[in-house]
């Protein structure tokens, strides 16, 4: 009953606009935005245990994680020099050359690690995220031989890339 | 006498059972004065999802409002809302001044409490209200927060010690280790910055996102704390941490004005120097 | 007070002509004494009691059946996560011809390739020069960027100018020199 006088009470208070949303005009749109899915359609959602339960974290594993992330600083850092010397200097010694390009396989090689992670998670999509990662290792190898292959029996990449832009 | 006593104790708990409708306030209207300026009427495009008619796709309900009787916080007019025009609107709220993080959703396009967030006097643009995105929506604009919750539970936020003071009293710090938690404490978890990540978005089963990292460095920079080693050790996995790619959407979306960025970074220098 | 003297004398009456029902009618009701004492002890009905599916099953079943918010496709475009996605694409974009370039010069050999730098430096010479300048802009823009934006990824993890006023101005600078330097590359 209470709640019965509240309710007329209100509507006597209602400002004549929202009155007319409530008959019915309110505009309801169909809702678009969540039949795009590029990347890791949500799966539906599942709580593993109790709500009191901690979320279970992974076994730690420095090797894939502090000493990658630092090791991974440590190729960028490396870089920095070798991007910049080939633009002071006119090109670069076959040592430094050598160098540079075993870098950036290297940083190569762990930005498309760190994207297979992200897009291919191991629990999501052990099949394909195992695949990803041996494609990228088949493909860092072969890159790292062809890149040896071409600093020995070629000018070098810095050298290779300097002509072409002058070509 | 006695008998006297408890008819008037029944009749005096029944009161507000029959108390005049009129007393019945609706908190967020602003009543005008006996001049009515013109109305400014916006519009508030707002998510729907009914979770009793679940085949149903969510979709986006538009409601319109005259700013001039509204309060000038979005909470305000989602409370109107749902006092004078649709009831069936769903969302949390608690505090309404920032300190429970209860009303914690997306307005148009970045993650804030809606109770901190101005209402954008244009009326001529709609404002678009969505819960926090890539969330599990429960009804409306309230998200699932049990992974984020179950997630803060995994990094054990209180003091280990396993040893006493000296004295036996508190476990003191000087103030300049106190001010290593400035901007630290604060966090309110209301799961906004985790919940604009994209990385977030896209493993928040094993990522643990920005405000946990944010609290797991409170726990990491406290100089009380004597088990740093196993927390550092705990999380040093390729999921825990370093599924962060410094994107910096956390620090640009905190409410409060926190920077779990920074707090990440240095738990990634913490990790890097065993 | 007239009436409750009615009320009470009728509740007398009940109470000397049905005791049974007069008992009846005050054992659903705690006694004031009893609430004050903590004897009193409060039942609920179930409102349905035909229960049919399993309780600790339902919130399970329930979150099978959410939805998940929008996130991409509504999130606000901002330096911070355009600049971090554009990072992503320009490092794959530089990457990604490199592998392909040095697998494929592994294999030219067999199957009869030229891809010796004096070969591509001629035939990239006889290209017109705007296609020349297109393919520049191609390569220079993704290298220009992603150096650049990685000097603000190696500053961050320094824990340095890591605030939202710093992150925006750096982003934007980020930005603007690299195009430049690209433009500058690309007409070189």
């Amino acid at each position: 009953m209470a709640s019965l006088m509240r309710q007329s009470c209100l509507s006597a208070l209602r400002t004549p606009l929202a009155t007319r949303n409530v008959a019915g005009i309110s505009q309801v749109v169909a809702f678009h935005a969540s039949t795009r899915k590029l990347i890791l359609p949500p799966e539906p959602q599942t709580i593993q245990g109790t709500m009191n339960d901690p979320a279970p974290i992974p076994t730690p594993h420095p090797s894939h994680g502090s000493y990658h992330w630092t090791f991974e600083r440590l190729v960028c850092v490396g870089l920095i020099p070798l991007t910049v010397a080939p633009f002071a200097a006119g090109t670069l010694n076959p040592v430094m050359d050598a160098v540079l390009c075993s870098l950036l396989v290297l940083h190569s090689h762990v930005g498309f690690q760190a994207s297979i992670i992200d897009y291919f998670p191991t629990r999501r999509v052990p099949k394909t995220a195992s695949f990803m990662n041996w494609l990228l290792r088949g493909f860092t190898l072969t890159t790292a031989v062809g890149l040896y292959e071409f600093e020995t029996n070629d000018v070098g990449v810095t050298e290779a890339i300097k002509r072409i832009w002058k070509a | 006498m006695a008998s006297l006593r408890t008819t008037s104790r029944i009749l005096a708990s029944s009161r507000p059972l029959f108390r005049p409708a009129a007393f019945a306030r609706s908190y967020a209207t602003v009543e005008s004065g006996s001049q009515a300026p013109a109305p400014k009427v916006k519009k508030f495009q707002i998510y729907r999802w009914n979770p009793d008619t679940p085949s149903e796709k969510p979709k986006m309900q538009t409601y319109e409002l005259d700013l001039n009787k509204t309060g000038p916080m979005m909470l305000d007019a989602l409370i109107r809302i749902k006092n004078e025009v649709d009831p069936t609107l769903t969302f949390r709220r608690s505090c309404r001044e920032g300190i429970c993080g209860s009303c914690a959703m997306n307005i148009d396009g970045v993650n804030t409490l809606a109770c901190l967030c101005r209402i954008p006097t244009d009326t001529a643009k709609e404002s678009r209200i969505y819960p926090l995105p890539h969330t599990y929506v429960v009804k409306d604009l309230v998200p699932d927060m049990t992974q984020f919750y179950k997630q803060y539970k995994s990094i054990k936020p209180y003091l280990q010690r396993d040893t006493k003071t000296e004295d036996g009293l508190e476990n003191r710090q000087s103030p300049e280790e106190r001010k290593k938690l400035d901007g630290l404490y604060e966090c309110i978890l209301c799961a906004c910055c985790s919940t604009s990540c994209p990385s977030y978005w896209w493993n928040s089963e094993e990522y643990l996102g920005p405000a946990i990292l944010l609290q797991s460095y409170r726990w990491l920079a406290d100089s009380r704390d004597q088990k740093t080693a196993e927390r550092k050790h705990a999380i040093d996995n390729s999921m825990s941490v370093y599924r962060c790619h410094t994107i910096l959407n956390c620090t640009r979306t905190c409410p409060k004005g926190l920077n779990p960025a920074r707090a990440i970074a240095e738990i990634k220098m913490m990790m890097a120097t065993h | 007070m007239i009436s409750q003297k009615v009320a009470q004398q009728s509740l007398r009456r009940l109470a000397v002509q049905q005791p049974y029902a007069m008992r009846w009618s005050l054992m659903n009701a705690a006694s004031p004494a009893a609430i004050a004492i903590g004897r009193n002890i409060q039942t609920r009905y179930a409102t349905s009691s035909t229960q049919t599916t399993d309780p600790t099953k339902l919130l399970a079943e329930q979150r099978l059946r959410r939805p998940v918010a929008p996130h991409l496709s509504i999130y606000r475009p901002q330096i911070t996560w355009y600049g971090s996605a554009a990072h992503r694409l320009t490092g794959i974009m530089l990457s990604g011809p490199l592998y392909l370039f040095a697998t494929a010069y592994l294999a030219a050999p067999l199957l009869g390739w030229h891809l010796e730098s004096a070969s591509l430096a001629a035939a990239f010479g006889a290209l017109p020069v705007i296609a020349k300048v297109g393919i520049k802009g191609f390569f220079a823009l993704p290298f220009t960027y992603h150096c650049l934006n990685g000097l603000r990824h190696l500053t961050w993890d320094t824990g340095r100018a890591i605030t939202n006023k710093q992150v925006i101005q750096t982003g934007w600078t980020v930005v603007g020199l690299s195009t430049a330097a690209a433009l500058f590359l690309a007409l070189l």
